[in-house]
């Protein structure tokens, strides 16, 4: 493992989570069209989705989407000012504590989903 | 003058001696199928470079380790390793920054090129490409009878760009760069943007195109991994956004 520093762990973890967003868009993607073949295919993946892996996975799609974005906005910024390059670390420690948050959020809203399915 | 110098302190008394295990990622192709780690005790000063320590174990402990030093003084660019997980040249790295007393160091040869033998690489490819970036100078008007002048604002603009000395420790630290070679690298763009912003340099439109393509600044993105190994201290990644805008703006 090569040790870098921040740049190298955000550039990292904003190829894995638009990777898990490309994913995760795909198989809602295609579950969702599975109702062109009525609702009992439909219905028989989507009861899948109850399965405790797929719960923890609401947040941790939301944290992707959250830190994607924002990390996104950092990129922008960077790209364009002087002062952006400068100041990427405390903006990346800015879009985890962002994501963090958001994640929190999501987990506590969707506690009794969480934890005892629909 | 005073009339008596002092009498040199002792080495073994006045010096702090410190042991070190120095483990090197070894590979003789004759040998060996695959890389494999040896580690070899050594005794060493504080105050020793990783350089120091490595000649030790070629010259008393294992002949047969290779690897590229020439200078010693951090301004030939001949030992870059990935030294305790990072890259650095081994001549201005000081062993009391990476080790403690007792304590193990790593040496590896640096990544995405070739290794040729233990910590020496093929550095072929990224000489390719420095090449590939046009690095001499072009100017076809008539030379003035003396020099061609910059103001000192002229000459800040490509100061840091011209303290390159092409060690590779920035270009062979790019995540991007180890998965794909065709990359031209940190390094490269560098020596670019020394021409590009060169104020006596007249190319500057071929040299943006050849940073436009594929293989160029576009594939950056923003690790900082050359930044932090610059044993020169060149903002890269600052230099990189430059060059990127002025890409950009040339074309809009």
């Amino acid at each position: 493992m090569y040790r870098g520093r921040e740049g190298q762990w955000a550039f990292l973890l904003h190829r894995l989570s638009g990777l898990a967003i490309l994913a995760y868009l795909l198989i809602h993607v295609i579950s969702i069209s599975l109702f062109m073949f009525g609702e009992n295919a439909y219905m028989t993946v989507h009861r899948l989705y109850d399965f405790w892996l797929f719960r923890i996975g609401l947040v941790l799609i939301v944290a992707g989407v959250v830190y994607h974005a924002f990390n996104g906005l950092r990129i922008i910024v960077m790209d364009f000012t002087g002062t952006g390059v400068a100041y990427q670390r405390q903006m990346w420690y800015g879009v985890l504590a962002i994501s963090v948050l958001a994640a929190l959020y999501t987990a506590v809203r969707l506690y009794p989903r969480l934890v005892g399915g629909y | 003058m005073p009339e008596t110098y002092p009498a040199p302190a002792n080495a073994a008394e006045g010096v702090a001696m410190m042991r070190v295990n120095v483990k090197i990622l070894r590979f003789d192709p004759e040998k060996d199928r695959k890389a494999h780690w040896e580690t070899y005790p050594v005794e060493a000063q504080a105050g020793d470079r990783v350089l120091d320590v490595i000649n030790h174990v070629k010259w008393y402990l294992d002949p047969s380790l290779t690897f590229r030093r020439s200078c010693g003084h951090g301004i030939c660019g001949s030992d870059a390793m990935l030294i305790n997980g990072r890259n650095r040249l081994a001549c201005k790295t000081l062993l009391r920054d990476v080790a403690k007393d007792g304590g193990t160091i790593t040496v590896e040869p640096i990544r995405g090129l070739k290794v040729e033998k233990d910590l020496l690489v093929d550095m072929e490819p990224f000489f390719d490409s420095y090449r590939a970036i046009m690095p001499y100078f072009i100017n076809e008007s008539p030379p003035p009878p003396a020099e061609r002048l910059q103001s000192p604002e002229q000459a800040d603009r490509m100061a840091h760009s011209s303290n390159c000395i092409l060690c590779a420790c920035c270009t062979t630290s790019c995540p991007i760069f180890w998965v794909n070679g065709s990359y031209l690298g940190p390094a490269s763009i560098v020596q670019a943007h020394r021409f590009i912003f060169d104020s006596r340099d007249q190319a500057t439109p071929q040299r943006l195109n050849i940073m436009n393509q594929n293989t160029g600044v576009w594939r950056c993105r923003t690790a900082y991994n050359c930044t932090e190994a610059c044993p020169r201290d060149i903002p890269i990644t600052t230099i990189i956004e430059e060059v990127k805008r002025a890409v950009m703006y040339q074309q809009a």
